[in-house]
């Protein structure tokens, strides 16, 4: 829908520009980002000097507002992603969602730079006044300073107990440690750093799943198989194969069918998928199980679970 | 028990110690502080180690789970979670997101007034050339992470990337200055050849001779007062030719009709009476440009180069018009390298 800016009369419409309501979407960023960019731009402008106060002519401000926020369109790659990159949850967003976001990003990053520079930040009622009478219905408006405090994980502590108190997150814990069996001085450092800390539990949960002769080897430059230690389990927690695999391996325990007279189980691919994942992501957590030779897979529609199998996939991801 | 872990979901401190020990392990791995931000018009086409391409685009579906209490969302996401908590730049921008996040949907209730107001008629030759500058580089640089990930997943990801230096290119040729476009696209012709690897019948190696068209500073005296000159015109119709440059070596690209036609001189005594296979190694990122024999990376000159080390060939046909500032434009981004070799040894 078009909306003359200006007034009826024929002086007017001659300066008047012609302004748009909602031009872009995050679907034309996506699709179009040669069409719907310069509307980006002027948005972000537009807001930046809404929320920059005293930095508002301040071109270099306006520019890193502007930019940080067109820099976050492209790392999570909805700018330009095109159908190659993966949808994000902006891509569900309803238009006047979309904008709200936007918004709350430019405004957040003004806040930041107001703050670096230890200037005020303007109240409501200062960018009331500065305001055009039509956007005084605008919810957007109100400038509300971040608190972090009150999301979820606002700070790595808070995040990092919940890694060890749930339990599945545990389990992932726990298999990355036993997969260090490969290197027996690197798990036995592990295991005296858990057992120096007082994580017994789980230092009895990770022996009870290993050889009992893994910890006769004597230990040595402790330090170095520490660090070569913390190398691989950084590596393996962040590693998505790792947690599909937990993942799968306890889908497969609970949703398989069972043929009473082998007591073998059948699992169909889609089962697995539930809600949460894509056939995929299943398919990744298997090719891991089964690299692990927990599984006998290769790229079937039913997966076959013998007893034998069960029982590993249980001591896979026991917690008990 | 440390300070910081009071007043969190673990009450008695059962978990504290291994907290503790988890969140060192994984706070301690290859440390990035948090650099300033790049100052927009500094060059971003190098993501620095701080952009983790395989979490960073996660963060919002994660942060919409979450706000949506999602059941089992930190299992679902757990390699991210994990690395939420040894990196401080990607949990910045969960904080960011979840704050934006949850105003967006918290504001779904509410109708929206607000006339948003937008020049319709807007483009990207209205646009601030700074602006369009620092998109070219976020494209490329996404275009190189893109591909360095998948080349850590061992997975395939030229034809996303090809996508995204598509774009830049596209983009680029609305700015009419040639420095600009030079920073732009400093690192489109390495990008493109990462994403070439994988090509069977991608750009030779063994070039006798690299040209690259002259955009922005030239090398010598000559060349710098043609281009600050030609930066001063923004591109007028009379300089309806591409110049090319390899080292002392220069040539040019014209256009009669829709023929590109490439003209090269002083070749040397070595290659004179010889055919040449020309290589335009960013040939297959445009499609508008129908190249002789279909393949821009092996190109056979229409005759042998002259006695006094001239070539004139034809390169191919387009609709794109030299005289045309943006078409002339990308043609020259598609010159940006040009490699010729002897046919026959």
């Amino acid at each position: 829908m078009l909306e003359w800016a200006g007034g009826a009369t024929g002086e007017k419409k001659q300066h008047a520009e012609v302004f748009t309501r909602m031009p872009f979407s995050a679907n034309d960023l996506r699709y179009h980002v040669e069409e719907s960019y310069p509307a980006l731009c002027t948005y972000l402008q537009h807001r930046a000097q809404r929320y920059l106060g005293q930095l508002s002519f301040d071109a270099f401000e306006v520019d890193q507002v502007v930019g940080h926020v067109i820099e976050y369109l492209a790392r999570i790659q909805l700018l330009g992603g095109g159908k190659q990159s993966p949808q994000t949850a902006l891509d569900e967003l309803s238009n006047a969602q979309f904008y709200t976001f936007l918004n709350r990003m430019v405004q957040n990053k003004a806040i930041d730079r107001l703050r670096r520079r230890r200037l005020p930040m303007s109240t409501t009622g200062e960018l009331e006044d500065q305001r055009s009478p039509d956007e005084d219905n605008d919810p957007l408006n109100a400038v509300v300073e971040p608190f972090w405090g009150d999301i979820p994980f606002a700070n790595p502590e808070e995040a990092v107990l919940e890694a060890v108190s749930q339990e599945q997150l545990r389990i992932i814990l726990k298999h990355c440690i036993e997969s260090l069996s490969a290197a027996p001085r690197q798990l036995q450092a592990v295991i005296q750093e858990l057992e120096e800390l007082g994580a017994s539990e789980l230092v009895r949960e990770v022996r009870a799943d290993l050889p009992p002769d893994l910890e006769q080897t004597p230990l040595a430059h402790l330090s170095q198989h520490k660090d070569h230690a913390h190398k691989k389990l950084r590596l393996c927690l962040q590693k998505n194969s790792t947690n599909l695999a937990v993942m799968i391996a306890i889908r497969l325990t609970e949703y398989g069918t069972q043929f009473s007279r082998t007591g073998s189980v059948s699992v169909p691919l889609q089962t697995l998928t539930q809600d949460d994942l894509s056939l995929r992501e299943v398919q990744t957590g298997l090719q891991h199980l089964a690299h692990a030779g927990l599984l006998d897979w290769h790229g079937e529609e039913v997966v076959i679970v013998t007893l034998a199998q069960q029982k590993g996939l249980t001591r896979f991801y026991e917690d008990e | 028990m440390s300070e910081q872990f009071v007043g969190t979901p673990d009450p008695q401190g059962q978990y504290t110690p291994l907290a503790q020990w988890l969140y060192g392990l994984l706070a301690h791995g290859p440390k990035e502080a948090p650099t300033e931000q790049v100052a927009v018009g500094e060059d971003v086409s190098l993501p620095g180690k701080d952009y983790h391409a395989g979490f960073y685009p996660q963060l919002p579906n994660f942060v919409m789970a979450l706000l949506r209490q999602t059941p089992g969302v930190t299992t679902r996401y757990a390699p991210l979670f994990f690395h939420l908590l040894g990196c401080p730049i990607c949990h910045r921008a969960y904080l960011e997101t979840y704050d934006a996040l949850r105003i967006a949907l918290a504001d779904d209730a509410r109708p929206t007034t607000t006339a948003l107001r937008l020049s319709a008629s807007a483009s990207l030759a209205t646009t601030s050339p700074k602006l369009l500058v620092f998109l070219c580089q976020l494209l490329l640089g996404q275009a190189r992470a893109i591909l360095q990930q998948a080349h850590r997943d061992h997975t395939d990801e030229d034809a996303w990337a090809r996508e995204l230096l598509q774009q830049a290119m596209q983009i680029s040729r609305y700015l009419m200055q040639g420095t600009l476009r030079q920073r732009a696209l400093r690192d489109l012709v390495e990008v493109a050849s990462l994403a070439q690897r994988s090509e069977i019948d991608g750009p030779s190696a063994q070039a006798t001779l690299s040209y690259s068209a002259l955009v922005g500073a030239g090398s010598s005296t000559r060349g710098r007062g043609v281009l600050r000159r030609a930066d001063m015109m923004s591109r007028s119709n009379e300089q309806a030719s591409i110049d090319l440059r390899s080292d002392s070596l220069e040539g040019n690209v014209t256009q009669e009709g829709e023929l590109l036609i490439l003209r090269l001189v002083d070749l040397d005594a070595t290659l004179r009476g010889k055919f040449l296979l020309i290589s335009v190694p960013l040939g297959t990122l445009l499609e508008p440009v129908r190249w002789l024999g279909g393949n821009p990376y092996a190109i056979r000159s229409a005759g042998p180069v002259g006695a006094d080390g001239t070539l004139v060939t034809p390169l191919g046909s387009t609709e794109l018009s030299l005289s045309k500032p943006e078409d002339r434009n990308l043609i020259e981004t598609l010159f940006k390298k040009l490699d010729i070799s002897p046919l026959e040894p």
